[in-house]
């Protein structure tokens, strides 16, 4: 991973700290860009609901049997022993760990061999982890950890949007305000599904463009979008070039 | 899981053998939340809001108060997370809430919790809770408080079904949390049935209990267009050949 990488990916990520920040799409790119720098196979974010589980609210694909690897942490896997601990988890060989039995099973079916956790630190809270799995049985090298560690922190401030975290209700309404807005996009994943004929992770990909490409939040289009009061066009069918 | 089975069992205890309703989840509130005060407002779509119950006279005031003020924190639920005040005496609230705040406080209030009922673009309500000395929740208060605001969503959802007295109501499934599918099924429904989301999902969870099947299988297999909801709430087709 080139320093100058790693330097873009900072200045791209803090230049969306701004006015009209974008807490889920921020949050997105953040987990792609996991993938790139870490050079891992998938990444994904889960966050305290402020009970008793975590729930995933990023990832860098939308596949949904990745989605659905992800959320069977809510009480077995690295991201809980993450959360509960505050300490990164990492299983280079989860066949041979003997760790999380269901978990392992699942990651298996979806190719995945070797898993690694970081938490989201707030001073001394943890409100979630950055989840990384890779097809290879390999351990992830410390200096990739730390900028796995180094972007984990980047997603808390984001999600805190720089705010004055004094009081804990302003992270506790951020939080709620984070995982309200992760509903919402699944709701309009499956509104424009169900209108374009899409599969749900192609209609994500829908749904992030027409955000982009209007200037609009990605959890404001997702409401309009379930109310009805947005529609978006089908995509328009690639052209075919050279 | 633990949290749940003993916030229900309290509220079933405060039901006494009757069907529970809002006003046992709110009794429970007053007593593990440390408010002294609770209201619940019911949203559902166009529907005028209507405050369905408070535990007191002050807080019918203060439900009234805000809707002819069109002012206060439990005003419009955002389509977000909670809103937590802590003093509403504060010169941050009273340039917020200018004629509210300072009602309030003459009337014994300095605390306001407001958690509002949804599931992402499915506006069920909001629980306000509210108490007569300062201070935020701490940790285990918000995590019972979001709880408690989960069954209350729980019981607006089952309306109109009411348990045959005598009987416990069944144990209430999280509907909020979890899986993607859900979520996603919901966003095809509107688009199937021509109805809001909130409807959508009543739609769905009746289908679920029609058929004694998890909300989220049933969700899949409508994800998977395996099963088609008819008109009619509590039937459907499968999808298999005439």
């Amino acid at each position: 991973m080139a320093e100058t990488q790693l330097a873009d990916v900072f200045v791209e990520l803090a230049d969306t700290l701004v006015d009209e920040f974008d807490v889920i799409d921020f949050l997105h790119v953040l987990t792609q860009r996991c993938v790139e720098l870490l050079g891992v196979s998938a990444a994904g974010l889960l966050l305290t609901d402020q009970q008793d589980t975590l729930q995933v609210v990023a990832a860098s694909s939308e596949r949904t049997r990745l989605l659905e690897l992800f959320q069977l942490q809510t009480d077995q896997g690295p991201c809980v022993d993450c959360f509960r601990t505050g300490q990164p988890v990492s299983v280079s060989d989860l066949a041979s760990a003997g760790r999380w039995p269901r978990f392992t099973e699942a990651a298996a079916e979806v190719g995945f061999a070797s898993v690694h956790a970081v938490p989201m630190r707030l001073r001394t809270e943890i409100i979630g982890a950055l989840n990384f799995f890779h097809t290879d049985p390999v351990p992830v090298d410390p200096e990739r950890l730390r900028v796995g560690q180094a972007l984990a922190d980047v997603a808390t401030i984001g999600l805190l949007q720089h705010r004055a975290i004094r009081r804990r209700e302003i992270l506790a309404e951020q939080l709620g305000t984070a995982l309200n807005s992760r509903i919402l996009i699944e709701q309009a994943k499956g509104v424009l599904a169900e209108r374009l004929g899409l599969a749900v992770d192609e209609a994500f990909t829908v749904l992030r463009s027409y955000a982009r490409n209007h200037n609009r939040r990605l959890s404001d289009l997702a409401e309009a979008v379930v109310t009805g009061a947005v529609h978006i066009p089908p995509p328009a069918p690639a052209v075919p070039t050279g | 899981m633990d949290r749940r089975v003993r916030l229900w069992s309290q509220i079933l205890a405060y039901g006494n053998g009757r069907p529970v309703g809002v006003g046992d989840v709110c009794a429970a509130a007053l007593a593990t939340v440390g408010v002294d005060r609770a209201a619940v407002t019911v949203l559902l779509d166009a529907t005028p809001r209507e405050t369905v119950y408070a535990s007191d006279q002050v807080t019918v005031d203060l439900q009234e108060l805000t809707l002819t003020l069109g002012e206060g924190p439990g005003l419009a639920p955002p389509a977000t997370g909670p809103v937590l005040v802590s003093d509403l005496a504060t010169p941050e609230s009273l340039v917020r809430w200018p004629v509210f705040a300072p009602a309030a406080v003459r009337a014994g209030v300095r605390a306001m919790f407001v958690l509002p009922l949804l599931v992402g673009a499915a506006r069920l309500g909001v629980l306000d809770l509210y108490r007569g000395t300062p201070g935020g929740l701490r940790p285990e208060q918000l995590a019972d408080a979001l709880a408690l605001a989960e069954m209350t969503a729980t019981l607006l959802l089952d309306g109109a079904d009411p348990a045959a007295p005598g009987a416990p109501r069944r144990w209430p499934e999280r509907t909020a949390a979890q899986h993607p599918e859900v979520h996603q099924a919901i966003g095809m429904l509107t688009v199937q049935l021509g109805v809001s989301a909130a409807v959508a999902l009543i739609r769905l969870r009746a289908y679920a209990y029609a058929h004694d099947r998890r909300l989220r299988d049933v969700a899949g297999d409508v994800v998977a267009r395996r099963l088609r909801l008819a008109a009619e709430s509590g039937t459907g087709t499968d999808g298999a050949a005439p």
